[in-house]
């Protein structure tokens, strides 16, 4: 536990310090206004010149008490319309995934970059949600539009 | 192997002139627009480079007359130790280092140029870290050697004293060499250290060095402090100073990794260094290198500095030259973009946390919290025009956070950092004024969310400040707030509500700040702004303003007096672009908090949503939230015939649009009848969405089969049946004869789930809608998944009663089952989103259903084809899961894997609806069976082993007397071989290998994680792989 809430805090030091452009991370508050280093309220913007551009995506990021051995979960809020995204708004991404490709060295940074690339790139062979599967592999102009009107629902700040 | 003698030899043919001609025409400015050239004679050259006269040619280099022909010789040299790998032994790597110290000397007692310095000292680390070379003290010998102006070995530089003997001994060129050294030579310890199991000797005798690095670091600075205060910045002198700091920068680093096991000696000279760097930050020439250098320490290898070094730090940042840089920053003309000491100053305050606010407070500290407040008087816009306040807030951040942490509030530092926290909101005020409009049509995109970014930084500022500072810091705003809005200050205004509306999170629930609130919104200029018309405030602030209504939601629903004006802003405000999205939000929330207050305000509403409606921004981000708002008011109406009235109001447009799109469809505007009617749907689905009741009715789960699931009631046979038929009317317009499209399929399934939930209503359709409208859809087209979802919960919303709606069920039955059989006999029109839909229809209906799905046991009437005609319904359905099973389509085979485990699970709830159940199991559980063997015996994906295996423990662990036998069958009809080393082919698997694995997922009992490790072995032994590469 005191590894998992160390290595949080060394984490939420390096992102003040530097974080790439547009991404939100910060620990929610309790409401007796103390920060829950545990849960992270985060925002991913759409890569520019990307389907994605213009929105910017919330999601919690949810680290176990066993952090940073195994992986956070990630989870859209509301749950994203995208192939990777379970209905209940969980990524699915290897590299969130213990038994592939998570690695203890990985950041908060990484995570969130990594979900920004998958947002336009995903991964057909491993679909979590029909609704936009189905629309990515047989009528991409529609799934183009939807994409555009989540853009549009999810203005920056 | 010995290296050979220099050759002086400059034949035409030789390779050392080929190389000098290679390099003349490799810097030669006629090729240099030629990549073709270039490329073939850096081919050429680094064939060279890596040959056998590599030696000698790399001496010749090096006493050419041009520079770039010695770095190259440089090169030369680094590259051939790099290829020569086990060709040099420990005699040879000494000859090399003695041949390359030489001509190191004799570069730099000509002046070489830096590059070619810097060059050969890469050289000689390279011959450092190789892996026949013993060479240890290599810092003391080089300078000793240095020094003496020819090679001396290690053992005779030792006998001279480093510090008194040698290094007194080198005039500024040879330091300089010898700095340039330690530096690459610390580098490269640097990348060693990120292997140490590959390097660990190299970096034993690294480490070695350490202490002599910081020495030359120590001399170096001092002598620098004592003699060249008065050097200019390009000065050699400079460059030496400014590489010896380096040099303690990246040997800290080389340190670090070995600090706990050293004796502190090593340590205390390390601090030391630190120590004199500190001094040179008062040397103007050198200042700026020097703070450049204790920041990234201090950031770093915070251990390098100690109290005297902080003490020190103190000092210079409060009364110095360095004090004058930061000042400086506030006046109009400054360097904004330079943060060198900026960087320093926020390096040094977080290094020294909570020491800064020292009790009684210290001179130096007060100089530097004052410094610290002066940053947010810097001219220009955060983020935008200066980096610094978002610089210093990020600290003062850390601290408001820590503070609670950290300190008793009963402690006399608690308050004093509380002021200071204080201190920072007010003072931070101005810099989260918005640029005036002028000014932002001047900014660039990146510029405006770099702005808007920096504004919500503060913001968590205020949030991490409110702990400690509690509703006083409300009060801040609201003053503020107030103030701007009585003068008509708007950029004020705005500010403030822009603070207030973030810190609704910490203050609206709990009613801590109500009283301060009402000052703001209870002030007569602030019932002047409710009134509307032309107040004149501009966009930015309103779009402000109606964001932060819906943020205290809470506050107006204990303030219901304040809504009326309120909504009255936010209707406004729907006719502006840039405020419709708030402002439609804010609707949706207030109306849906307060709506039993809002009724007596609905005609006004209604009144408000038909200007609305015509209007450019009434669009489908913001109409139906505006709609949603509105029948929430709705149906917090006393009667059911009041609703009538509001709802035909609404509802009647409506129809009329559908009516449009359908006409824009006849005249080929299929995006604009398409985007239309997806709007129209939208919005009646969310007047469904807004009627739904509040959900504390009790729903009435003994509900006899008897009892009518449509039963006649206002909404369907009385007053309100003309509002329904409107529905009814707008939906049969935009579903039937009109171009197919996701968003109007899901809007429509919108509006037909929006009744699920209720028992009567305008929304609680006859049950023959649902079952038209997804029998309505071609097998194929986007959005079946949406379609069959929408089955499921209409199935779902009369799981209580389930054989009132038999008819129904059996037709969406028969309907999925039609689907099958045409993908089942005609495989090139398969289609992956109906199969997975379909079958996850099923699955879901199983629990409530299972006797109507068991029941269907004809054939479809007009199955013709090979596999469906004479098959029975039920049986074709299972037919087709079990063949989901095989499919390479993730999501097919998943669902395939839920329906089969939800089928295995099912518990009959009769004698003989248990013996109808076993009875199908009996039938398919051999099929099935096999299957699965077929597929976890290597044909499927990897992924999808955790679904299928999921399916076999159920079925071992629930149905083992049927499973048994039918694994067993189904493994002993596997037949794959493979071809042994004497190339014969022999079975992959043996009987044994078979049995095993059947007793092993016995043996399991239906546990998930053993199940799967015995399924992926099996796999993996199937595809030929003696391994698990995951592991």
């Amino acid at each position: 536990m005191t590894l998992c809430l160390n290595r949080l805090q060394e984490e939420r030091k390096q992102w003040r310090r530097d974080h790439p452009f547009g991404f939100v991370a910060k620990p929610i508050r309790t409401p007796q206004g103390t920060l829950d280093l545990k849960t992270w309220q985060c925002a991913v913007p759409g890569k520019k010149d990307t389907l994605w551009e213009g929105g910017v995506f919330k999601l919690d990021v949810i680290f176990p008490d066993e952090y940073p051995t195994k992986p956070p979960k990630c989870k859209f809020t509301p749950p994203l319309f995208h192939p990777n995204v379970y209905p209940s708004g969980t990524v699915c991404l290897s590299i969130l995934n213990e038994e592939e490709a998570w690695r203890p060295a990985i950041t908060i940074r990484q995570i969130l970059l990594g979900i920004q690339d998958l947002l336009n790139e995903p991964n057909p062979e491993s679909p979590a949600q029909a609704d936009a599967y189905n629309l990515f592999k047989k009528d991409r102009p529609a799934y183009e539009r939807r994409v555009r009107q989540v853009v549009k629902e999810n203005p920056p700040m | 192997m010995a290296i050979p003698a220099p050759n002086m030899g400059n034949g035409p043919t030789d390779p050392s002139s080929e190389a000098h001609m290679l390099v003349t025409q490799l810097y030669d400015p006629a090729n240099q627009r030629n990549p073709t050239t270039i490329n073939e004679i850096q081919t050429r050259l680094q064939h060279l480079q890596k040959g056998e006269n590599a030696w000698e040619i790399a001496d010749s280099l090096l006493r050419q007359p041009s520079a770039h022909h010695r770095f190259m010789g440089a090169l030369t040299f680094t590259v051939k130790v790099n290829v020569s790998g086990g060709d040099i032994d420990e005699p040879t790597s000494w000859q090399i280092l003695e041949r390359l110290i030489n001509h190191f000397i004799a570069i730099v007692d000509q002046g070489e140029q830096l590059m070619v310095v810097r060059k050969l000292a890469t050289s000689l680390v390279t011959i450092f870290r190789h892996k026949a070379s013993s060479w240890k003290r290599a810092i003391w010998q080089l300078a000793a050697s240095l020094a003496n102006g020819g090679y001396v070995s290690e053992s005779d530089a030792k006998t001279v004293d480093f510090l008194t003997g040698v290094l007194p001994a080198l005039n500024t060129q040879k330091a300089t060499a010898l700095v340039f050294f330690s530096v690459a030579l610390a580098e490269e310890g640097l990348r060693l250290q990120m292997e140490p199991q590959l390097a660990g000797w190299v970096i034993q005798r690294l480490v070695e060095n350490i202490e002599d690095a910081f020495l030359l670091v120590q001399y170096i600075i001092q002598q620098i402090t004592t003699h060249a205060s008065e050097a200019s910045s390009d000065s050699l002198e400079a460059t030496l100073s400014n590489e010896a700091m380096g040099s303690w920068k990246t040997w800290l680093g080389v340190y670090g990794n070995h600090r706990h096991s050293d004796n502190k000696q090593t340590q205390g000279l390390a601090i030391a260094c630190g120590q004199d760097i500190i001094e040179i930050l008062k040397l103007p020439s050198f200042s700026e290198n020097a703070a450049s250098v204790l920041t990234s320490a201090l950031e770093n290898r915070s251990w390098a500095f100690d109290t005297h070094s902080t003490f020190s730090l103190s000092q210079i940042l409060s009364d110095s030259i360095v004090t004058r840089h930061l000042v400086s920053f506030t006046e109009e003309d400054s360097d904004a973009d330079n943060m060198t000491y900026i960087d320093l100053l926020v390096a040094y305050v977080s290094h020294v946390s909570f020491d800064l606010f020292s009790d009684p407070m210290k001179h130096q500290n007060s100089q530097i919290l004052a410094i610290l407040h002066n940053i947010f008087k810097i001219p220009g816009y955060a983020a935008i025009d200066e980096s610094a306040t978002t610089r210093v807030l990020e600290y003062w951040g850390d601290i408001a956070e820590c503070l609670p942490d950290q300190l008793e509030p009963s402690d006399s530092r608690y308050q004093i950092v509380k002021s200071q926290v204080a201190e920072v909101v007010l003072g931070m005020f101005n810099k989260l004024l918005y640029p005036t409009h002028d000014e932002i049509a001047d900014l660039s995109d990146e510029e405006r969310s770099e702005f808007n970014a920096f504004r919500h930084e503060a913001c968590d500022y205020l949030l991490s400040a409110y702990p400690i500072l509690g509703i006083e810091l409300v009060s801040v705003f609201q003053e503020s707030a107030t103030g701007h809005l009585q003068k008509l200050d708007w950029r004020g205004f705005e500010a403030a509500m822009f603070c207030l509306a973030q810190l609704s999170e910490a203050v609206d629930e709990n009613g801590h700040a109500d009283q301060c609130l009402d000052s703001i919104f209870g002030s007569e200029a602030f019932a002047q702004l409710c009134l509307g018309g032309e107040t004149g405030i501009p966009l930015k602030a309103r779009q402000t303003l109606v964001d932060s209504f819906g943020k205290y939601e809470s506050y107006f629903e204990r303030h219901s007096y304040l809504l009326p004006g309120v909504l009255n802003i936010l209707f406004e405000s729907l006719n502006f672009e840039s405020c419709a999205q708030p402002a439609s939000r804010s609707i949706l929330t207030l109306s849906k908090s307060c709506s039993r207050m809002l009724t007596t305000e609905l005609p006004t509403f209604l009144d408000r949503l038909d200007q609305f409606r015509s209007k450019p921004t009434a669009t489908v981000s913001t109409m139906p939230k505006v709609l949603e708002g509105i029948s929430t008011i709705i149906q917090k109406l006393d009667s059911d015939q009041q609703k009538v009235q509001t709802l035909e109001r609404i509802l009647g447009f409506f129809v009329q649009e559908a009516n449009q799109a359908r006409q824009e469809a006849a005249s080929s505007g299929y995006d604009i009848a398409r985007a239309h009617g997806h709007l129209v749907l939208s919005c009646i689905a969310s007047v469904g969405k807004g009627l739904r009741s509040d959900g504390d009715e009790v729903i009435n789960i003994d509900a006899t089969e008897e009892q009518n699931p449509f039963p006649p009631s206002f909404w369907n046979a009385g007053a309100g049946s003309p509002v329904q038929q409107l529905i009814m009317e707008a939906m049969r317009l935009l579903i039937v004869d009109f171009p197919v499209d996701s968003g109007i399929i899901d809007s429509a399934c919108d509006i037909l789930k929006a009744g699920y939930t209720e028992s009567s209503g305008l929304f609680v359709f006859p049950p023959s809608l649902t079952v038209d409208f997804i029998k309505s859809f071609p097998l194929g087209i986007s959005g079946t998944d949406v379609i069959m979802a929408t089955a499921s919960s209409f199935l779902a919303s009369h799981g209580s009663h389930p054989m009132q709606i038999r008819d129904q069920a059996v037709q969406l039955i028969a309907h999925v089952s039609q689907l099958f059989a045409s993908m089942l006999d005609n495989p090139d029109i398969y289609d992956p989103e109906t199969a997975n839909a379909g079958i996850d229809f099923l699955a879901r209906l199983l629990p409530k259903y299972y006797p109507i799905l068991f029941s269907l046991t004809e054939p479809l009437p007009t199955a013709s084809g090979p596999i469906s005609q004479g098959t029975p319904i039920f049986a074709l359905l299972l037919q087709f899961t079990l063949h989901a099973l095989r499919r390479p389509e993730p999501l097919v085979l998943r669902s395939g894997s839920a329906f089969w485990i939800a089928l295995i699970d099912l518990r009959g709830g009769s004698p003989e609806e248990t013996a109808a159940l076993n009875e199908v199991l009996e039938r398919f559980i051999p099929s099935l069976c096999e299957t699965l063997i077929g597929q976890i015996a290597g044909h499927c994906a990897r992924s999808d082993l955790t679904f299928l295996s999921d399916v076999l423990r159920r079925t071992i662990f629930k149905k083992m007397a049927l499973a048994r036998p039918s694994l067993t069958a189904a493994l002993g009809a596997l037949n794959a071989q493979t071809t042994d080393a004497n190339g014969n082919q022999t079975p992959i698997l043996s009987a044994h290998d078979k049995s095993r694995f059947v007793e092993s997922l016995v043996v399991a009992r239906g546990a998930r994680p053993q199940s799967l490790e015995i399924v992926r072995s099996f796999w993996l032994k199937c595809r030929g792989m003696a391994f698990d590469y995951a592991q």
